[in-house]
């Protein structure tokens, strides 16, 4: 293998690229589209979740468990209390009105606070301890559950809120807690899980359809085959390609981390350089994987049919949006055998636990052996279909 | 077969051994049809040879399997010495394929250089080397251009250009002067003889059987056969025509008789 050959294909193709200024500027703008939407999307918390009220309950003296509720609640930002309901009037009829809110999609829930529901929460406090004469305080929330997330957002935030005020209240302290002290992720957000994962996801997309429709092209055109007719061997093109593909993936990676520092405040707790060498061994690799789909694909309209099927289970399985943990157990061997995995989990810890290379070796080993065997393979492919 | 007949007028190499580019027996099938058949041939070196015959007769299918991108189905060929696919020898071969195959994104400059550096070439060599080629295909001017802004023509002058860039012992060139204006034709059949007279060996497929006239030796193929070879002043008179084109139907005739 001879550094200069691989040096002149490598500038050849970012030379091809530096003239395609629309590609370029989808090279440098994707990832920064990428990282401004997911971050805006998945960066911000549920807010002003539309509920209604039913107080059925009408204290005791001057002490209401309910309204002090529906304070907190209305001060806590996550519910947009549209209208408190009650106590006056038929019971049945007031859920009703309620219910008839949620089910016109004017509102995510009903929250009913049953009849006597002081009375039962004060005479629960006064026989802590002992056997209870009666129930608790209670609390009916009607969901329109079509949206999972905003339900649990809405059933966090009610026994919270509970909790809350059984606390300040009542004075009554729960006789256990838990604390929570971390071990990684001081200030870690969302975003923070996120940003490492759209990083690879973009190299790794990008690495492989340059790959697979620059390989379409060559061998349509008459190209590869000309270049082989040169000292040029097949392992040197298939480097030159890896070279010039993988600094393609690394400028985009240094694109996302801007971003996402300057935009989201992403924190970068381990080196900046280890994040950017897994994007680049992680973006070689695809390129290879690019490199054999091409052969079997008789133009660029084809080789774009398989974008699908090699992102799907990337952005699916490899822990982007969501960690592994949560693939379920048939489809979780499939994970370990995609790429992106590793390169995912591997600047995540850098990033966020600010692991350093003898930490993420494992990582760095699989994605180098990814890659090695993707670039022989196709070198090899090269060779043998004379 | 005819070439026993038709190579009298050439010297089969026997001064230097072997001839600079050898066929010996090459055959190729494609899914049972014969493109090549056992084709044998000896072209010396410092020779112009012209191949001529009909789309479809296997000149093609022979320059592909003479430059190593093709595997012949039997047979071998040999150029410089060293069976195909060459290693040692393969800096000193220059191809021009008939498809355009340069990079169309990339500057007629930047084509050059890029053939250069897979050639080792230091950049002293090959940009004095990429003036005189350029200035050879008239496309001075035009260096900067992206090739996709060419015309057909120009395209063809820049692909002539890239094989030749390292100045080869032995250039295969499949139909070099197709889209290229009659002037520039000219100069470029010049060039071709001032490669021979330097003692370089020129291979040269085409189908303007007018112009093969300047080679030193036309063979003539015909379904995948060699049907006749030699001088083109004897090829002429040995069928009594004026003109290669009807020399070539008049061996055809022959042949299929």
């Amino acid at each position: 293998m001879k550094v200069t050959r691989v040096f002149a294909v490598a500038r050849k193709t970012l030379r091809s690229l530096k003239h395609d200024r629309r590609t370029v500027g989808f090279l440098v703008f994707m990832p920064l589209f990428m990282i401004a939407i997911f971050g805006y999307t998945f960066g911000g918390s549920l807010e002003d979740v539309s509920v209604y009220v039913v107080n059925l309950d009408s204290g005791v003296g001057n002490v209401s468990a309910s309204e002090a509720i529906v304070a907190e609640l209305a001060a806590g930002g996550v519910l947009m209390i549209e209208q408190v309901i009650g106590p006056e009037g038929d019971p049945d009829e007031l859920v009703k009105q309620a219910l008839a809110e949620v089910e016109a999609g004017n509102a995510w829930a009903a929250i009913v606070f049953e009849d006597n529901f002081t009375a039962d929460v004060l005479r629960s406090v006064a026989e802590v301890g002992s056997v209870p004469t009666g129930a608790p305080g209670a609390i009916t929330v009607h969901l329109d559950a079509s949206n999972p997330n905003i339900a649990q957002a809405i059933m966090n935030e009610m026994q919270l809120t509970v909790q809350g005020v059984i606390v300040s209240e009542y004075h009554l302290l729960p006789p256990m807690t838990i604390s929570e002290e971390r071990v990684y992720g001081e200030d870690a957000e969302f975003i923070d899980f996120f940003a490492p994962g759209v990083m690879g996801l973009a190299a790794m997309m990008v690495t492989f359809m340059l790959s697979i429709i620059s390989f379409v092209h060559e061998r349509s055109t008459g190209t590869l085959d000309r270049l082989l007719t040169t000292p040029v061997t097949e392992g040197e093109v298939v480097a030159g390609y890896a070279l010039a593909l993988g600094l393609v993936g690394l400028i985009q990676s240094i694109v996302i981390l801007v971003t996402a520092v300057a935009l989201f405040q992403v924190q970068i707790e381990g080196s900046p350089l280890l994040v950017l060498l897994i994007i680049f061994v992680l973006g070689a690799g695809n390129q290879g994987l690019g490199f054999l789909l091409s052969s079997n694909a008789k133009n660029e309209f084809q080789a774009v049919q398989f974008m699908p099927i090699i992102l799907f289970p990337s952005i699916l399985l490899a822990g982007v949006f969501w960690p592994i943990e949560a693939v379920p157990d048939l489809l979780r061997p499939v994970s370990y055998f995609v790429p992106l995995t590793y390169a995912v989990e591997g600047c995540r810890s850098v990033m966020i636990r600010g692991w350093g290379l003898g930490d993420v070796w494992f990582q760095l080993a699989v994605l180098t052996a990814f890659a090695t065997v993707m670039l022989i393979l196709s070198a090899y492919s090269l060779k043998k279909r004379r | 077969m005819m070439r026993k007949g038709g190579a009298a007028g050439m010297k089969t190499g026997r001064d230097d051994g072997e001839g600079s580019v050898v066929a010996d027996k090459l055959r190729k099938e494609f899914d049972g049809l014969v493109a090549v058949d056992d084709l044998d041939l000896s072209i010396r070196k410092g020779t112009l040879y012209g191949m001529i015959g009909p789309n479809g007769s296997g000149k093609t299918t022979m320059i592909k399997m003479m430059v190593g991108r093709l595997k012949p189905t039997s047979g071998r060929a040999r150029v410089l010495g060293e069976d195909v696919p060459l290693v040692e020898r393969v800096a000193d071969i220059g191809y021009m394929p008939q498809e355009m195959a340069i990079y169309t994104d990339l500057t007629v400059s930047e084509n050059l250089q890029l053939f250069g550096g897979l050639y080792s070439m230091d950049p002293g060599s090959r940009a004095k080397r990429e003036e005189a080629l350029l200035s050879m295909v008239d496309l001075r001017e035009r260096r900067d251009s992206l090739v996709s802004q060419l015309s057909g023509g120009m395209k063809h002058r820049v692909s002539l250009a890239c094989s030749m860039i390292h100045d080869p012992e032995v250039l295969f060139l499949d139909e070099p002067t197709v889209g290229v204006d009659p002037e520039l034709r000219i100069g470029f059949w010049q060039h071709f003889s001032d490669l021979k007279a330097g003692g370089k060996t020129v291979i040269i497929t085409t189908h303007y059987m007018d112009e093969a006239v300047r080679c030193d030796v036309v063979g003539m193929m015909r379904q995948g056969r060699l049907i006749a070879e030699g001088k083109p002043k004897e090829l002429m008179e040995r069928t009594s025509t004026s003109n290669l084109e009807d020399a070539f139907m008049e061996y055809s005739r022959r042949d299929a008789a």
